[in-house]
């Protein structure tokens, strides 16, 4: 293998295949994360992301393909002493313990070669610290039974960073959390990510936050990955749409499918849908007024991974759904 | 070995905080020291009635209350730590806590031998408590010494000494193996729930039918544990300590009380090694 890739992916899969009974979870799929990014897979429920995670952390064992993370293969994942750390849909403390207890115990998961004896290595993050910057200080004595979901998410999460990990798994890390939760793990997840370079993969189904911040997504559908790269990248593939609110639809929609840099014009009941290629919504307002038809209305839907998700889930889904069909 | 040693004191900071920790390390001792309490009230109500008659009290020997005290002890450590160490590694995994010693920490091997060392050193633990605060409790509520009547010793203080010493030896002899099983069940089983009770129910149920086994009875590691139904040499020292004179260990029992519980071992922790490797956790 080329040392090259390998030293900027963190994570690297190659034709993972899973099968649970005769149901095939996972369809030679490949996914690479890069060194530095913070990578959202996002697809339908059941669509097989906590299985690739589950894959990747070697808790369950792939029928075929190669895993690499951070160079280890999955089941040798011990070995990168606690860089690589994740946070499950179920926050899975000790519910008799307190908070501090639950962090004190995750101390000991450190191995000691990253204590701050050893030399050249970030030692890792104390205690107090952890909860300071997660907010649990103020719950340091509650058990962990007694917290809110969103707390003991918070709580999983740090016992999660203790350890200064390079790359951390979050699996579905929204759920259970209000919206000034959600914000405080964005910006969590923002802060590490820039002041200490971690890597993160994050599964969600919820796209609004992981499009707030990703750099990179992948998208599984059906077993296997439909799109994979930077959001910039994806997102410029997605057509952006105008809608155009006009008392002389008619008019209108002739002049505009005339128009170069526009896909397709579609009419609605009082408003006509553009999908724009390469036209901006400024040429398009100009084209229509230059002829005197007027412009009531103007909306410039951006492209959006919600869009892309659907788009491209939806036209996955036809696919199967014709191969079946056909044979 | 490092990474061995953290995950042990890792362990043992879950331990010191679980609820089925602290029972297998206090239990056995409390319930021994209730039994000892009760056999006293009824001695000196015994006592009581015969001063009321005008008979003259004899002094009890308090070694065949301690015995029986530590068979009571031992039977409630068998049970306790087969049930702990089947509901230990389900429940982590349950739980999603063996995810991240797994992630972080510790090989799948390593996790179940970890498991092993700290169930051994609960039972360690518990054992010395037991031995320890009954033998305290017997000496502050009876006079241990030799088996006299008529004023002839008929066995030694050093005589009892030492069988009690060796039904000790025999009765811990198979807890490695108890603790294997439990362990074995509890990565086979898919829910702390099932393998607790799987553990409990053989457990039980081979003391039931254990005496319907026969001579085959011998070669199951189970046999020589203090039970219910006990049949242990534990349990037969107890009558020596009272002067009966006919105990007497067969010399095919105690070979196989020294050797069986070691392949039984053997056996649990290689077919727990085996399956864990392959198990999704």
């Amino acid at each position: 293998m080329n040392a090259q890739p390998q030293a900027l992916n963190v994570i690297s899969l190659a034709g993972v295949s899973k099968r649970y009974g005769n149901v095939d979870v996972l369809r030679d799929l490949d996914l690479t994360v890069q060194r530095g990014a913070i990578h959202g897979l996002v697809g339908l429920n059941g669509s097989g992301k906590t299985t690739t995670l589950e894959c990747i952390l070697g808790l369950q064992q792939v029928h075929s393909g190669s895993a690499s993370i951070l160079g280890f293969e999955p089941r040798h994942l011990y070995r990168a002493e606690g860089d690589v750390v994740a946070v499950f849909d179920t926050p899975s403390l000790h519910a008799n313990l307190t908070v501090r207890q639950t962090l004190s115990h995750a101390a000991h998961l450190i191995p000691a070669q990253k204590k701050p004896s050893a030399s050249g290595v970030q030692p890792p993050r104390s205690v107090n610290e952890v909860m300071s910057l997660l907010g649990l200080s103020r719950y340091a004595s509650f058990k962990i039974r007694s917290l809110s979901l969103g707390n003991r998410r918070r709580a999983s999460i740090a016992h999660a960073l203790l350890g200064n990990p390079k790359l951390v798994l979050l699996d579905e890390p929204f759920n259970g959390l209000d919206a000034g939760g959600v914000d405080e793990v964005l910006a969590l997840i923002k802060t590490l990510n820039r002041d200490f370079g971690t890597s993160f993969l994050l599964s969600s189904h919820q796209l609004p936050y992981l499009q707030s911040v990703c750099s990179h997504l992948s998208i599984l559908h059906d077993g296997h990955i439909v799109a994979s790269g930077s959001l910039d990248e994806l997102l410029q593939g997605s057509d952006a749409k105008l809608i155009v609110r006009t008392p002389d639809i008619a008019r209108a929609q002739a002049l505009l499918e005339k128009l170069d840099g526009i896909l397709s014009v579609v009419s609605d009941t009082g408003s006509l849908t553009v999908t724009l290629a390469t036209a901006k919504p400024a040429a398009v307002n100009q084209a229509l007024v230059s002829v005197g038809i007027p412009v009531d209305e103007l909306v410039h839907v951006r492209a959006s991974v919600e869009s892309l998700f659907r788009e491209l889930t939806s036209a996955s889904t036809d696919k199967s759904n014709s191969r079946a069909i056909a044979s | 070995m490092n990474r061995l040693a953290t995950a042990l004191r890792a362990e043992v900071f879950i331990a010191r905080y679980s609820l089925g920790a602290r029972l297998v390390v206090l239990a056995p001792l409390l319930l021994a020291c209730a039994q000892l309490l009760i056999v006293a009230l009824g001695d000196a109500n015994t006592a009581a009635q015969q001063t009321l008659i005008g008979e003259e009290t004899v002094a009890t020997n308090g070694y065949g209350n301690w015995v029986d005290s530590l068979v009571t002890g031992f039977t409630a450590l068998g049970l306790l730590i087969t049930g702990y160490s089947a509901h230990s590694f389900a429940a982590d995994r349950e739980l999603g806590a063996l995810r991240h010693r797994l992630i972080r920490l510790s090989s799948r091997t390593q996790i179940v031998i970890v498991k092993l060392l700290l169930l051994h050193l609960l039972a360690l633990a518990s054992l010395l408590l037991l031995i320890l605060g009954s033998w305290l409790l017997s000496t502050a509520l009876w006079e241990l010494g030799p088996v006299i009547e008529d004023g002839y010793e008929l066995i030694s203080e050093g005589e009892i000494l030492d069988e009690i010493h060796l039904g000790l030896r025999l009765a811990v002899f198979p807890l490695p193996a108890a603790i294997a099983f439990g362990v074995l069940l509890s990565v086979v089983a898919q829910s702390a729930m099932q393998s607790l009770s799987l553990a409990l129910g053989l457990t039980l149920a081979f003391d039931v039918f254990k005496t319907s086994l026969g001579d085959m009875a011998g070669y199951v590691y189970a046999r020589f544990q203090p039970s219910l139904i006990d049949v242990s040499y534990l349990g037969d020292v107890a009558r020596l300590a009272r002067g009966y004179s006919d105990v007497l260990i067969d010399e095919r029992l105690l070979v196989l009380n020294l050797w069986s519980p070691l392949p039984a071992f053997l056996l649990c922790l290689g077919l727990s090694l085996f399956v864990v490797r392959t198990k999704n956790l």
